[in-house]
């Protein structure tokens, strides 16, 4: 009996988040008879892949302590220069080489300002926002790019039955785990993030790990861009507009921590997955606009306090065991 | 070195962007003498937003229109969608002794003391696109949001079936245009088609992304939606991406506002049902005419609109055309 106790109150500490994902997702399925269909399903995760796409690189970020505010407007200009190239080449792959490569430029840039000319990440990513959108805006004179043709093969086609986005995405996610998880490059993410004087004292390079991160936040935005552009059939300059915020509501739901040190590709996931399987009950039901931003708020901060609770008593209690081994050494 | 570097990476950005503004062009002439010896005025355009693809329209249209008028030296602004920028904008186009200023309001009221004071300054003003209204001495160019919602929703009344399911796309909510629109349907079309029964309703903010998403939810949400109702044509082109190539909404109506050149084309493939053409090179026309006039004495106050014309099938090849030769379909 004990055990379980035990059993439960380890699997309630450790996946809260999951727990709270599961939880909304019974009370999805009984709040509306559409919600646990395949198609609906399958369009929630189709929804959800871009923004996730970015929460992932944004997950990265926030855990070497940067951040990216620039996700949206850069997604934007890679997109608008993706769609132009496949417009006046015809080549898919070219149009997304040219996306990945203006979703690096963006990003080295934004590496520059931050590690090379210390920048504060808030800063230096707010500049390239507006950059980003302006350069969007003047490259397409404000105008959307259309009849695209099979450019929307991406962002709405399918290998087999799986949509072309979730590949991407559980492709893109896979990749970050491993990183993160599985490399010295993710090990030095989790070092920089959590005390930068001590990575520094202990050899890591932090300025090339920066700079690293941000490449590869730039990847995921290039990807991130296509796929959008490729999904509304168009190239619009005025796309995504915060998609940064969305992305970081995915990441910080998902337990990654703003002082950097702390995250995990699972929780950004299941933060994505709370948010977006919200957004959707609320538009089965049809309810009201206003209604909408008012629970999702309410719910997010629910979703963290509770996290957050969690967290704490985590903490207290391996503080307690601590502090009863050190009196029974005594 | 890093100081140094820092230096002359400040001294080159600067220096671009000097050469950049001067771009080889010859130095425009000082205000009220042109090299003819006829007085020169100078207007400023003061736009709601360029990120807003209208008006970008608009503005380019404006800008293009402007060289039509050799007595008149045109600067646009951009007010970033934001009242407190756009309202410091007018007061600095006061404190410059522009002659004429051109407003298209972020939000009418917000901005309708700074207009008053244009007047009070003995400039000429003209608001457009949504115009202010009851200002003694200013003049208007404008389109009736109210009117380009009616003309689809007195064709509707006929179209739509019988106790049809409808789904609802609004703009932004205060936006003036938004809200005429929807006011336009309900009392045009609504409240004399009580069997209509809307089933979704959503603020998707004039973009075709957020549209297509709330779509989505509704197709899994309902066995049929007979009509979707959109507030611009945005919205109506995101909501039939949607839709596309499912036979079972072949026969889906959709309605939207603004004549883009997305909507045009829908509505020669037959996917769209009607749109009204808010003409943003007429609006330039008589906005130029208007500045014109009022400038050199020949009026002294001008209010006029823009046509409302509705688009279907049956006469969008014109459209098409009258587009094409304005340079907005490339």
């Amino acid at each position: 009996m004990k055990l379980d106790n035990n059993f439960w109150t380890t699997v309630k500490k450790k996946y809260s988040i999951y727990l709270i994902l599961v939880g909304l997702f019974i009370v999805c399925s009984l709040a509306n008879p559409n919600f646990l269909s395949v198609n609906n399903l399958t369009n929630i995760s189709r929804q959800l892949s871009v923004t996730t796409i970015l929460a992932l690189g944004a997950t990265m970020l926030i855990i070497s302590g940067m951040l990216d505010l620039s996700s949206g407007s850069v997604l934007a200009l890679a997109g608008v220069f993706a769609v132009s190239t496949y417009k006046a080449t015809g080549s898919l792959l070219l149009a997304v080489a040219v996306g990945i490569f203006t979703g690096i430029i963006c990003n080295v840039i934004n590496a520059l300002m931050i590690s090379t000319f210390k920048a504060p990440p808030f800063i230096a990513t707010l500049a390239m926002l507006t950059v980003a959108r302006g350069a969007a805006l003047l490259y397409t004179e404000g105008q959307n790019i259309l009849q695209l043709g099979n450019f929307v093969e991406l962002g709405q086609g399918s290998i087999g039955v799986i949509p072309i986005p979730i590949i991407f995405l559980v492709a893109i996610a896979i990749l970050t785990w491993y990183l993160l998880n599985h490399t010295p490059f993710g090990r030095s993410l989790y070092a920089v993030g959590g005390n930068e004087e001590a990575a520094i004292a202990s050899g890591i390079n932090v300025h090339r790990v920066k700079y690293k991160v941000f490449i590869i936040n730039g990847i995921f935005v290039g990807i991130a861009g296509v796929l959008f552009m490729s999904r509304v059939n168009a190239g619009l300059p005025n796309g995504a507009i915060n998609y940064e915020f969305t992305a970081l509501t995915a990441a910080i739901i998902g337990g990654t921590s703003f002082s950097g040190g702390i995250g995990t590709v699972g929780g950004t996931l299941a933060g994505a997955f709370i948010v977006g399987f919200l957004d959707n009950i609320m538009n089965l039901n049809n309810v009201d606009s206003y209604m909408q931003q008012i629970v999702r708020g309410t719910i997010i901060a629910l979703a963290v306090i509770y996290d957050i609770r969690s967290r704490n008593r985590r903490a207290n209690s391996m503080l307690g065991k601590v502090e009863d081994q050190g009196a029974a050494k005594k | 070195m890093k100081k140094k570097l820092l230096s002359l990476v400040s001294l080159l950005l600067v220096g671009t962007l000097l050469a950049g503004c001067s771009s080889g062009k010859p130095a425009a002439p000082a205000p009220n003498d042109s090299a003819s010896g006829e007085k020169t005025y100078k207007v400023a355009y003061i736009a709601r937003a360029q990120s807003d693809s209208f008006a970008a329209w608009l503005a380019n249209s404006v800008k293009e229109e402007a060289t039509k008028y050799p007595n008149i030296k045109l600067e646009v602004f951009d007010g970033q969608a934001n009242d407190d920028k756009e309202n410091s904008m007018i007061e600095n186009a006061i404190t410059n002794k522009f002659d004429l200023i051109i407003v298209q309001p972020n939000s009418g009221e917000s901005q309708r003391p700074y207009v008053e004071k244009v007047v009070q300054s003995g400039i000429f003003a003209i608001t457009t696109n949504a115009r202010i209204s009851g200002i003694p001495g200013a003049s208007s160019v404008d389109a009736q949001p109210y009117e380009q919602a009616a003309v689809n929703a007195r064709a509707a009344l006929t179209q739509i079936p019988q106790n049809a399911k409808v789904v609802v796309l609004k703009g932004p909510s205060g936006n003036f245009h938004a809200d005429e629109r929807r006011a336009s349907w309900q009392k045009e079309f609504f409240d004399k088609r009580p069997d209509v029964k809307i089933v979704g309703e959503q603020i998707a903010n004039w973009n075709k992304d957020e549209a297509m998403k709330y779509m989505e939810d509704w197709v899994q949400a309902n066995d049929k939606i007979d009509a979707v109702i959109a507030m611009n044509d945005n919205m109506a082109a995101g909501a039939l991406e949607v839709v596309k190539g499912n036979a079972k909404y072949t026969n889906m109506l959709a309605y939207g506002v603004d004549g883009t050149a997305e909507a045009l084309f829908l509505i020669k493939e037959g996917r769209m049902t009607s749109t009204c053409l808010q003409n943003a090179n007429e609006l330039a026309e008589k906005m130029l005419d208007a500045s014109n006039k009022l400038l050199t004495g020949a009026e002294k106050e001008i209010n006029t609109d823009i046509g409302n014309p509705l688009v279907n099938k049956d006469n969008v090849d014109q459209y098409i055309e009258i587009l094409k030769k304005s340079g907005t379909i490339k």
